[in-house]
């Protein structure tokens, strides 16, 4: 099968060439099936085969497309099941205090730090470098998350486009005292009510919160109170608190949303040409 | 009739946020106050991540010619806006818009990518993503 590309679209040309009459005639027996086929892949957009494949489970309008208000899923045991691929909001990739009230409350050395990151348009980004993003930007980011929920094993598991992953423990276990200092920190969860809730620590300090460069430190701390609100939405509160960077906790609030019937692709950081080009300001 | 037109620059807004992923901050490289607008035809285009580049030949007015090279989004991205690695291929004659590379090197950041046709591909920019917003 090869792909005609087009704005939006992509649709299979189907080869033809036969070895046989009963093939032949087996295509024939099979027209009205094909067509059907064809209408149907003409009907949605379609790209890469798994960028556009239905998803099992998925609750449908009666035009097909998935019906992202219907009710949350729910595993065996009752609680909601928060399995799917997640986007975050670009607002909160760039700056996730954007809607912080209060403004942020800085250490001095992080102020100053979080000032010369902002005066050089953040040129010294880690991700510019092809580096992690680390926590919580892995959750804000406007590239996909897909969260796996494994109850029989109380684990789940998040991965992420560029071939990284974040394992979470729901086995009970208590976060590490005294962790090797990571990008992504260990993760354990519980439940509390219908809520899922993800504690980290273990954090190397090299990591920034946003692209605008709010600062962390190896003593970085994070809450991640995630509510299904439906099928297609999600409530996500996350809490820094890291006393070496900021005077006291705070708390955000975004709203990923559920990006139906698509999955990861991969995303290796091969050819970053940027880096000798970034002068910053 | 101002209110569908509100609407209609909503969703566009929209559309636009939601396509959006960055490597690295905009203005860190690239000065969106200084335009360019580049014809010429497509040597390479690189279809790598963290970005796609379009390598294009550009004659001037006295016979000598320039090759640019022109940032656009990740694959992923782009792909899942529709567009495959063969939607623009060398040979092909292109108009792309952009800011351009602040060290003064011949690089862009197209924000948009016009075929001879008239056909648009490799919509969104990462000068959408521009860094600065809201700061604190």
């Amino acid at each position: 099968m090869t792909y005609f590309v087009g704005r939006a679209f992509k649709l299979p040309v189907f080869r033809s060439g036969y070895n046989s009459p009963r093939q032949i005639m087996s295509h024939r027996a099979s027209n009205a099936a094909l067509l059907a086929t064809a209408v149907f892949v003409l009907s949605v957009p379609l790209e890469a085969q798994w960028l556009n494949y239905p998803t099992k489970g998925t609750p449908r309008n009666a035009d097909g497309k998935a019906n992202l208000t219907a009710p949350a899923p729910r595993r065996p045991d009752g609680k909601p099941d928060m399995s799917g691929v997640w986007m975050g909001v670009t607002k909160y990739m760039i700056n996730i205090a954007a809607d912080l009230k209060d403004g942020v409350p800085f250490q001095p050395w992080a102020a100053a730090e979080y000032k010369r990151r902002r005066d050089t348009e953040s040129k010294d980004d880690p991700s510019a470098r092809c580096l992690p993003l680390s926590l919580p930007l892995k959750q804000t980011i406007t590239s996909p998350f897909k969260l796996i929920d494994i109850p029989q094993k109380e684990e789940m598991v998040m991965l992420y486009e560029g071939a990284r992953h974040r394992e979470i423990f729901m086995d009970g276990r208590p976060l590490p005292k005294n962790p090797e200092p990571s990008w992504y920190g260990y993760s354990v969860g519980r439940w509390e009510g219908d809520d899922l809730v993800i504690e980290s620590n273990g954090f190397n300090g090299q990591g920034w919160l946003d692209i605008n460069g709010h600062p962390t430190s190896d003593a970085l701390h994070v809450v991640e109170r995630y509510h299904r609100k439906d099928f297609g939405h999600m409530s996500l509160d996350i809490t820094i608190d890291d006393a070496k960077a900021y005077t006291k906790p705070w708390t955000v609030h975004e709203e990923p949303r559920l990006l139906p019937d698509t999955e990861l692709l991969e995303a290796v950081c091969e050819n970053n040409l940027d880096l000798e080009h970034m002068v910053g300001k | 009739m101002k209110t569908r037109f509100a609407l209609t620059l909503i969703t566009f807004a929209l559309l636009a946020g939601a396509r959006l992923l960055t490597h690295h901050s905009f203005a860190a490289e690239f000065d969106g106050n200084k335009r360019v607008t580049l014809k010429g035809t497509v040597t390479k285009v690189d279809w790598r991540n963290p970005h796609i580049y379009v390598y294009l030949n550009v004659k001037d007015d006295k016979g000598g010619a320039t090759e640019w090279a022109c940032e656009g989004g990740p694959p992923n991205v782009l792909l899942r806006e529709g567009w495959g690695r063969d939607s623009v291929k060398e040979g092909d004659e292109v108009t792309i818009e952009g800011a351009i590379a602040k060290d003064g090197s011949k690089r862009c950041n197209s924000r948009t990518v016009n075929l001879a046709d008239g056909r648009k591909v490799f919509a969104g920019s990462s000068e959408d993503n521009a860094t600065g917003g809201g700061k604190q």
